[in-house]
């Protein structure tokens, strides 16, 4: 068995660049100048939104890359440079912050998320063929990023995913297709299993009917 | 007895009208006609203790903050990212102002001016749900400057995450909320003396804050009469795994786990039996089918060396192989944990090896001593504890299902007939010279 | 600000009594009682521990965990145990949990035999491993930077090297990415980490994870031996340990692991750390130089001795000059064989305008000197025209430190934007060559006329300086106009520096031993010791004319190249050209000295001098020989001793020390100083008692008249409408021939950057890096374009003191910028 076959970043974590170099050929990458930093206005506005919330500027970095994934596909360099050079701090600080959080992207990614949980109790109710499931179903599609995701905080839907923040479940392997065909469609993903509907599993609740999804 | 759950469902309930319609920001009201100390003293009285984990009273933590009129924080713990937990998740999508009110009671009685909630940022729903009910509770006077003609000012901001369990540890989220990653500090100081922005900090779990309003409504004795002995109140609890009924049940503490488990959330399915169940999420250490009549509350699970953690039961029926179990958690908190200090950041990590070998045929018996005594290595020796969240249940299963982890070894071995362990032999360093370094 | 006090305590460590500082870290206060707990991330230098290795885990009786000692406080009455076999066990885990990932390729690491955690796992580790899995391999080694090699898997994630970029040089350019075991050392995309302070990482590094690249392979710790010495490629003289294998300095650093806090704080700059390799490079000068036929060619000792020997013959007209690496003593015995045996009184060490003897007494004024560690303590800190990034790079750090940890108060005036902007609470900018009019006004302001002030930060600046507290030190350059000098002084007395301890003065001279050269007496208006020459002599720009007109034929150049460092390259052109000796002692050959000396001796570098310098603050330090002189090269105090000799003046110096006694005669203030007593971490003169017997200087009011006549008019507002762009120059930390000639620091040289306000680039039709076109009557360089936001409009910054295009070859204001 020779080292590089052995399984070392599997279970949904991305593959970091332990092996990269740094280019010689680039400057350092020090605070961007904003004079040469161009950044569009939401983007800037949204920042400086962000920033004015909180005490300390620095508070604004999540929110900040969040606003820069959503308008640049993914956190790419050039998102990242320019969350910089409005918050005044250099690419470094923000690419730091960035990779310790799963729901940044340093690669570039298809439009849809898919997490599918494949933690205690989901794995227990079929989470992982889910899991291969909505490989296999989103495979061949372009615009469908699959991900093996930790617990979601929806262990009584389990199986459970989340499609673009949609929590659903629980689910069946055939649910995978059907979420790729919504998508397609521009529908709303699984509707009937969606979780924002669910009643509370407490018999003691004595509810007044919860809206049905229609 | 359903106080936090009471009426859970009713339509509208995360609207400001609904909720006021239902007496809600009476609680707030009244405790603006108390003394700060006085509210403190109620929380005190009820006996509650934190829902976030620990459970530790939460009187006696706000009353740890210092007094005087320094910037104060109250950071309320909205991460819920422990494995088989989501109370949290339905209490604030259903019920938000319910929340913001006890935000603001236990601000109103630490004297803190600056409120920030931390949730997860894969609770999407939830999240816009919240920020539409602060921008309702900012309109209606409850949130901002001189709150309901008290001459008490607050502000409460909502911060979503970005996908990380260790923002649930409180100083790591205290790191993630000023914009870092989110690494857990040392301690001391803690966060009560110097936390978010080096100022006194309270750090409180959702439950926990969303029961303030109802202490102040029913009085501290009152509350303390519900549940048992130093479990006193209700509790959520997140049943999951292998349970016909899954979900959220609020529960008299000291309820019989059986109850909650088979009644309540319907039991294993037809053929079924318990193998082992966690009682408090996912980093406390595991129970058997013989510990399913343990009264649910913080001293019985104690007593039975595990915790009630987060109150999240999950069931795992005898479909399943402990081992299974264990590498979910290994993977889970190898990939979890922030990486700042060694015993966490190798030991989940080699312990989550240590298992494949065994799922791959690569193992001995004599494995299971090694890992028992890294997890013993691990508890108690790291910077926080999300190492011990591994440990703990990965040595508790290694010590009660022995035999069957071995038996899976032996049968494994056969499986792969990997009878020479040569290849897992570690292999030589690659050589190293001292030519021009490679670049880009 | 009140220096923290320290109280002692004692506690008991392993059943042993051991007095510590109260406070203090456990670790610490164990290893002072001879205990020694091993730990990885800990390094008080990089501030407040981090507890993540957990390597310095032990029992403290009542606390039911064990505790990391690195971030315990001891506290009277403590009981530690760091041997029972929870510790132990502990320990032992660490140690195997460390070496999980770290690969065991000791017999080719560079680190292997000066390596912490070799040594803790022999110390404290199982001894044995029981890890089956394989263990990680990535490629290695590979580049971080140009310096700097990484090799990712045998980083043990201590956090020593992101805190450094984090924290102290505060670049923030290195980073962790990544969580977890995936966690890594890198930087943002793939750029790399070239930062002036980046070589520190190497040191701190407590694996072979970085090494240095041009180190690297080149010895084993039992090849080497540690030689302590001060480096002068900078007036900051950080305290290194040179790194001697065969009599060659294969490595420079911190002098140890704490460093000199009076100086240092065990930091180098990168200059200072690669710069050694200037050393021993092919273009090195090992050997006498004789003009003869046009070319210097080498010859024998005898025939350059004889060559210089005919400055007799200028008797009254040689001149001198004298550069920042020169010691006290070759600066001492060259004005004496001037002043006494040439009957010459031109000579010169500042390079600016100089400075009547008055006024330099009484900014000399022992009670008016700020200290190092001072700039960490203040209430404020003012910068006046003084950039520490580049005039004394530690002190850039030693400044973030006190804004970081101290709550300084830094406020900073200057024509060009500073490296420390972000870390200021004031910054306010002047017009370049208006240092005197901003110090007028700030004068003004203080006298509580502060609503005529021009400009709101220099009342905001005025009111700092007077509400903020007492001790306060003011950082100024030498390159400030003279005619601004009073005004300081008269600020200074204002502020009543000189009556506080923790406050004063501390000038950056551009010499690297600037203030140890004018100590000695090399001063066109000054003896020794600030003491009233024989008779005055001409300045450095009048030497230059003078040499021209022929009223100066002779040259004697200690250690510098006025064409490449002074300002007026022309003139000094034409200065050498009409010059019929010039003398020189140089390393290697610049182009000034090339073109124009007659005879070059080789001169010592900093790793073979055996003499003295003086820090900026007044401390005095000791060059000791590391390494044996190359070549037939000979100590300089010996040379000029002999050349005096020859010259008919017997200085009667026969040894190194002999000539630092005649220094000591001959300098008042001096006078109590031993070689034995500056040795080690050196003694600042301004607090022995002889301190008292430097000249008083007339106080601000007196010397004012005569400088405020040559008050340079502060230059008209800038009219934009006009083509060109008002000129303001710098001298980068990059731009020195040791960097020129260091292959590892190649990547640095400084090229011609004119730095450009966003709006004049855009005027001009000039884009950032585009190669660009600066004329001045009749003189054009060619220059590449650095667009700036900081840059205050109308105005452009050029480098000096570079090889090619330097800005010292313009004389005028204002130039005209245009693309090329
Ligand atoms: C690894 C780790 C994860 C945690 N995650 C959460 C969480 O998701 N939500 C939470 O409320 N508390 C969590 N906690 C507990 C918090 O650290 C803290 O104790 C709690 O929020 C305090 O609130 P309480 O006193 O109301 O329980 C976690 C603790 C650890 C060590
Ligand atoms: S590279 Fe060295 S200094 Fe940096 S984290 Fe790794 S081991 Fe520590
Ligand atoms: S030295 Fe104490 S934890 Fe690293």
């Amino acid at each position: 068995m020779s080292p590089q076959s052995v399984p070392r970043f599997d279970h949904g974590s991305r593959v970091p660049g332990w092996d990269d170099a740094v280019d010689l050929t680039k400057p350092p990458a020090t605070v961007p100048d904003p004079a040469l930093t161009p950044v569009s206005d939401e983007l800037r506005a949204g920042i400086e939104a962000a920033m004015a919330k909180y005490p300390d500027r620095h508070s604004a970095a999540i929110p900040a890359l969040h606003l820069a994934q959503q308008e640049h596909g993914y956190c790419s360099p050039e998102a990242i440079t320019e969350v910089a050079a409005v918050m005044r701090l250099t690419p470094a600080y923000l690419t730091s912050v960035a990779t310790f959080y799963d729901m940044f992207e340093m690669e570039r990614k298809p439009k849809n998320d898919v997490y599918v949980c494949t933690n205690i109790s989901c794995s227990l109710r079929g989470g992982d063929e889910f899991y291969a499931a909505m490989l296999a179903a989103a495979d061949g599609g372009t615009d469908v990023n699959v991900r093996s995701f930790e617990c979601l905080g929806a262990c009584d839907i389990a199986p459970m995913a989340s499609v673009n923040g949609e929590f659903v479940g629980p689910l069946t392997t055939e649910d995978a297709g059907q979420i790729v065909a919504d998508l397609a469609a521009g529908r709303p993903v699984l509707e009937h299993k969606q979780l924002r509907y669910r009643r509370c599993a407490d018999p003691g609740v004595e509810s007044a009917a919860g809206e049905e999804p229609q | 007895m359903k106080i936090l759950f009471d009426r859970i469902d009713e339509p509208g309930l995360n609207t400001l009208p609904v909720y006021e319609a239902r007496g809600g920001y009476k609680a707030l009201r009244q405790a603006l006609t108390m003394e700060p100390a006085d509210v403190v003293d109620q929380i005190s009285k009820s006996g509650l203790r934190g829902r976030g984990g620990a459970g530790f009273p939460a009187g006696r933590k706000s009353s740890f903050l210092p007094k005087g009129d320094m910037s104060k924080y109250l950071v309320c713990n909205a991460d819920e990212s422990e494995p088989g937990t989501f109370k949290d998740r339905e209490l604030m999508q259903k019920s938000p102002h319910m929340l913001i009110e006890g935000i603001v009671i236990a601000c109103w009685g630490a004297g803190i001016s600056h409120a920030f909630i931390y949730i997860r940022g894969e609770y999407q729903l939830q999240a816009d749900i919240l920020e539409a009910a602060i921008a309702e509770a900012v309109q209606a006077g409850y949130i901002g400057e001189d709150i309901l003609g008290s001459g008490f000012s607050l502000s409460l901001v909502l911060h979503r995450g970005a996908g990380a369990y260790i923002c649930g540890e409180e100083t790591g989220l205290l790191d993630s909320l000023e914009g870092k990653r989110g690494n857990p500090r040392l301690k001391p100081p803690f966060p009560a003396v110097e936390g978010l922005y080096a100022g006194p900090t309270l750090i409180n779990n959702v439950e926990t804050l969303a029961t303030m309003p109802h202490i102040i409504t029913m009085g501290g004795e009152e509350y303390a009469k519900l549940g048992v002995e130093n479990s006193a109140g209700t509790k959520l609890v997140s049943v999951s795994g292998d349970v016909q009924r899954p979900g959220n049940y609020e529960i008299e503490l000291g309820t019989s786990s059986r109850e909650l488990i088979f009644d309540l959330a319907g039991g294993t399915f037809p053929g079924r039996e318990v193998l082992l169940w966690f009682p408090g999420g996912s980093s406390s250490p595991v129970l058997t089918k013989d510990d399913l009549d343990l009264p649910y509350d913080f001293d019985a699970m104690a007593k039975a060396g595990t915790m009630l953690g987060s109150g999240a039961i999950i069931v795992v029926d005898d479909s399943h192989h402990p081992l299974e179990v264990a590498l979910k958690l290994a993977k889970f908190y190898s990939h979890e944990s922030c990486g700042k200090c060694v015993p966490c950041r190798e030991g989940t990590n080699w312990t989550y090896k240590m298992l494949q070998r065994i799922e791959t045929g690569e193992a001995t018996p004599m494995d299971l001593d090694i890992m028992a005594s890294v997890q013993e290595q691990i508890i108690g020796n790291c910077l926080c504890v999300l190492g011990d969240a591994m440990a703990m249940p990965v040595g508790s299963i290694v010590e009660k299902f022995r035999a069957e982890l071995e038996a899976e070894i032996e049968a494994a071995r056969a499986r792969h007939d990997a009878g020479s362990l040569e290849h897992v032999i570690p292999v030589g360093v690659a050589d190293e010279h001292a030519g021009p370094i490679p670049v880009h | 600000m009140p220096r923290p006090e320290q109280k002692t305590i004692s506690l008991t460590i392993d059943g042993r009594e051991v007095a510590a500082i109260e406070n203090s870290m456990l670790v610490d206060a164990a290893k002072a009682g001879d205990v020694e707990i091993p730990y990885f991330c800990y390094e008080p230098k990089l501030g407040e521990p981090v507890g993540a290795c957990r390597m310095c885990l032990v029992e403290i009786e009542g606390i039911p965990k064990l505790q990391t000692s690195c971030s315990t406080p001891v506290k009277d009455g403590m009981v530690v145990h760091t041997q029972t076999d929870r510790v132990k066990g502990a320990q032992n885990a660490i140690v195997e949990f460390l070496l999980i990932n770290h690969p065991l390729d000791c017999p080719v690491c560079d680190k292997g035999g000066e390596c912490p955690l070799q040594d803790i796992t022999f110390g404290w580790g199982l001894g044995r491993s029981r890890m089956l899995e394989p263990k990680r391999h990535f490629v290695k080694p590979l580049a971080l930077s140009p310096l700097v090699a990484i090799d990712r898997e045998r980083c043990i994630l201590c956090y020593r090297c992101v805190r450094f970029s984090q924290e102290i040089s505060e670049d923030y350019q290195l980073i962790f990415t990544e969580r977890g075991a995936h966690t890594f050392v890198g930087t943002h995309d793939g750029h790399p980490y070239s930062a002036p302070f980046s070589g520190n990482i190497i040191e701190l590094c407590p694996v072979g994870a970085l090494t240095s690249q041009p180190y690297r392979f080149r010895a084993r710790p039992w090849d080497i031996e540690g030689a302590g010495g001060i480096c002068t490629l900078c007036p900051s003289q950080c305290n290194v340990t040179f790194t001697v294998r065969d009599e060659k300095v294969l490595r420079v650093l911190s002098r140890d692991s704490l460093g000199n806090p009076a100086v240092d704080d065990g930091w180098l700059c990168d200059k200072g750390r690669f710069g050694y390799q200037a050393i021993h490079v092919d273009e090195r000068i090992t050997r006498p130089l004789v003009r003869d036929g046009g070319e210097l060619r080498p010859v024998s000792w005898e025939r350059a001795l004889e060559t210089a020997a005919g400055l007799a013959k200028h008797t009254g007209r040689t001149a001198a000059l004298a550069g920042g690496q020169a010691t006290n003593e070759e600066a001492f015995l060259i004005q004496r064989l001037l002043r006494e045996g040439l009957a010459s009184h031109d000579l010169d060490c500042r390079f600016s305008e100089s400075v009547s003897l008055e006024l330099a007494r009484a900014l000399a004024a022992p009670a008016l000197q700020a200290t190092v560690p001072d700039l960490e303590f203040a209430h404020t800190v003012l910068l006046i025209g003084a950039e520490p990034l580049d005039d004394a790079p530690i002190l850039d750090l030693r400044i973030r430190k006190g804004v970081r940890r101290q709550g300084v108060q830094l406020a900073i005036a200057s024509a060009r934007p500073s490296a420390l902007d972000p870390n200021a609470a004031i910054s306010v900018r002047y017009p370049p060559g208006g240092e005197a009019a901003f110090l007028a006004d700030l004068e003004n302001a203080l006298a509580g006329e502060s609503d005529s002030a021009p400009d709101a930060n220099v009342a905001a600046l005025a009111r700092q300086l007077t509400e903020g507290g007492e001790d306060i030190v003011i950082v100024w350059s030498e390159r400030l106009a003279s005619a601004a000098l009073p005004t300081l002084l008269r600020i200074a007395e204002r502020l009543k520096l000189a009556e506080r301890d923790g406050a004063g003065l501390l000038e950056l001279p551009s010499g690297s031993n600037g203030r140890g050269l004018r100590e000695a007496g090399f001063l066109p208006n000054a003896g020794p010791g600030y003491g009233d020459p024989v008779q005055a002599g001409r300045g450095t720009a009048e030497i230059a004319a003078a040499a021209k007109a022929g009223d100066v034929t002779a040259l004697y150049l200690l250690q510098v190249d006025p064409q490449r460092e002074l300002p007026d390259r022309a003139a000094w052109d034409a200065a050498m050209h009409h010059a019929s000796l010039i003398v020189a002692h140089a390393s290697v050959l610049t182009e000034g000295l090339k073109e124009h000396a007659t005879v070059v001796f080789p001169a010592e570098s900093y790793a073979e001098k055996d003499g003295t310098v003086v820090h900026p603050d007044g401390r005095l330090q000791r060059l000791r020989t590391a390494i044996a002189h190359p070549g037939e090269i000979r100590a300089g105090w010996q040379v000029i001793a002999e050349i005096s000799r020859r010259a008919g003046l017997d200085q009667g110096v026969l040894t190194g020390p002999m000539a630092f006694r005649q220094l000591c005669d001959a300098v008042p203030f001096y006078a109590d100083l031993t070689l034995e007593q500056i040795a080690g971490h050196g003694l600042r003169w301004p607090e022995t008692d002889a301190a008292s017997k430097l000249p008083a200087g007339a106080g601000a009011e007196a010397v004012s008249g005569s400088d405020l006549e040559r008050l340079a008019s502060p230059p008209a507002v800038f009219d934009s409408s006009q083509q060109g762009l008002r000129l303001g120059t710098y001298r980068s930390i990059w731009a020195a021939p040791e960097v020129e000639l260091s292959p590892a620091l190649h990547f640095t040289i400084a090229e011609q950057l004119v730095e450009l306000a966003p709006a004049d680039a855009e005027r001009l039709g000039i884009d950032n890096g585009a190669e660009i076109t600066v004329a001045q009557n009749g003189t054009r360089l060619s220059a590449r374009a650095a667009v700036r936001s900081g840059v205050p409009n109308g105005t452009a910054f050029m480098a000096d003191g570079i090889a090619s295009d330097s800005a010292n070859a313009l004389t005028e204001r204002v130039v005209e910028v245009s693309p090329q």
